[in-house]
């Protein structure tokens, strides 16, 4: 390989995008070539110049865009009608012509009907829909609807009860964070969960903030709530317990994208106890790009890529 | 009912906003909405702009969740509707000047972009001038690649996204989409290149 075709490959090299066999040859290439290791060097510096320049939008701007949109989806029928409708429509037979005194004749039928279906419907039906026996709506029904920050570090929460109210706090403010401690893991509501460990991301310094993130890394469904929950505990990739958990993750985890978040992390920090695990990693990954991070990570340890 | 005892992720969500539940259709738009926002903003440079993408993506998949069968990912077809939003601003920004983002108003001079939060410099004002014309210069640069160069950059160096995935994205292959790349940071290593 050639100097000028390294050094124009240089950029898809750092972005991961070479195949095995050019990554190999480039990096060869590199060990023995300071010309090139130099490029290698301002490379990096310029990509991390990139990174300077990245916009993120403001909170305000994104609530701004959030109210707009709920304003225009209001006035929007919906693309399509909802089953329960098109079903009642089917179901639901129009009198153009009913004597008056059909009408108390048809409410006493009903009572009568709903009072013989209560009694043919298996109560563990009415237990999972949080009702008890007497039909009643038990208090802890309650649940967190949404989460969003409002701009100068404050944080408003939407709550669903019997009637809704509104909260809003700092993120110090200890019922605001036990609010998004209880949000983050409400199983129906992944959106809500990105959102609440998006907020509390920001405090992986509070123990119990970084045990629930290190919970959601490891337990949650969605794969975005695992990638924020990850990006919380970015700065704690040296730390002992952090490290055990990440372990498990890039062995456990099925989505790729955690695995090569979780790679990349990991091998910041070299330390002898990783290899074992890099080398099961190679005999088990089929991602071409946690495969190629753990064998240069065993390489930099002078370890086998391979357990004979 | 208490919904909370029925599991909501991802399909869910999808399939419930298909049959017209609109607070599912938001839930799911919290998923992704600040990734869209910020691609839109990156891209466009102007939060105006990415106001606009950010409406119209959304709106374009409310009315078209329909169709969705579920033969890609949600984000990819998501994303698809983003960037080729932002693809279409970016034509139609060529053909008329390129706005300013310091506009004249009744209480004086107002830059758009503070309503964005960038990464701060440190406290050297040394270090500080050099980051502003550093972000200055990537600006420019950026906004003299061609749309399509550009929003493979952004989508491969912000958004961390694969050049297969991102090929899928604006329907080209995987190496067309990476000589795209290679061309975005060759320009942008040439205009930088004096910075580092």
């Amino acid at each position: 390989m050639k100097c000028d075709e390294v050094q124009a490959t240089l950029p898809l090299f750092l972005y991961g995008e070479l195949s095995f066999e050019e990554e190999e040859r480039l990096e060869v290439h590199i060990d023995e070539c300071d010309a090139c290791r130099d490029a290698l060097a301002r490379e990096k510096t310029l990509f991390q110049s990139f990174d300077a320049a990245e916009l993120k939008p403001s909170q305000d701007l994104l609530a701004e865009c959030r109210a707009s949109l709920h304003q225009s989806l209001m006035h929007l029928e919906p693309a399509r009608s909802s089953l329960w409708n098109r079903l009642r429509e089917g179901f639901t037979i129009h009198f153009h012509f009913t004597p008056a005194f059909a009408q108390p004749v048809g409410a006493v039928a009903m009572l009568f009907a709903g009072f013989f279906l209560a009694r043919m419907v298996p109560s563990s039906f009415l237990d999972f829909h949080g009702m008890n026996s007497a039909g009643l709506v038990e208090p802890s029904a309650s649940r967190v609807r949404y989460v969003e920050p409002v701009g100068s570090g404050k944080v408003q929460i939407v709550v669903d009860e019997t009637r809704q109210r509104v909260l809003s706090g700092s993120l110090e403010d200890e019922s605001i964070k036990r609010m998004l401690l209880t949000a983050m893991k409400d199983p129906s509501d992944a959106g809500l969960r990105v959102e609440s460990v998006d907020l509390l991301k920001s405090q992986p310094q509070n123990a119990e903030v970084r045990e629930a993130l290190l919970s959601a890394l490891q337990h949650d469904p969605n794969a975005g709530v695992r990638l924020k929950a990850l990006d919380g505990l970015k700065q704690f990739a040296g730390d002992e317990e952090t490290r055990k958990t990440l372990t498990q993750v890039l062995l456990k985890d099925d989505n790729p994208g955690v695995r090569t978040q979780v790679i990349d992390l990991l091998i910041q920090h070299h330390s002898d106890s990783m290899v074992g695990v890099l080398q099961e990693v190679m005999g088990k990954e089929d991602n071409g790009y946690i495969r190629m991070r753990c064998q240069k990570a065993l390489r930099d340890m002078n370890a086998s890529v391979e357990t004979y | 009912m208490a919904q909370a005892a029925v599991r909501m992720d991802e399909p869910d969500l999808i399939r419930a906003a298909q049959r017209g539940d609109q607070r599912a259709f938001e839930q799911l738009v919290r998923i992704y909405d600040q990734n869209v926002l910020r691609i839109a903003l990156n891209l466009l440079r102007s939060p105006e702009d990415a106001h606009d993408i950010y409406q119209e993506a959304f709106l374009r998949v409310y009315k078209n969740l329909h169709t969705f069968r579920f033969d890609c990912s949600f984000h990819t077809w998501l994303y698809r509707i983003v960037t080729n939003l932002c693809l279409d601003a970016l034509r139609k920004r060529r053909v008329r000047r390129e706005e300013n983002t310091v506009v004249e108003t009744s209480e004086g001079t107002l830059d758009r972009m503070d309503t964005v939060e960038e990464q701060r410099a440190d406290g050297n004002p040394q270090r500080q001038l050099m980051s502003h014309q550093l972000k200055k210069r990537i600006q420019e640069t950026l906004a003299s690649l061609t749309p399509r160069e550009r929003t493979v950059f952004e989508m491969r160096h912000y958004q961390g996204l694969r050049l297969r995935a991102i090929g899928d994205m604006l329907g080209t292959s995987e190496e067309a989409a990476k000589n795209c790349l290679f061309r975005a940071t060759q320009k942008m290593r040439a205009a930088l290149g004096d910075f580092v």
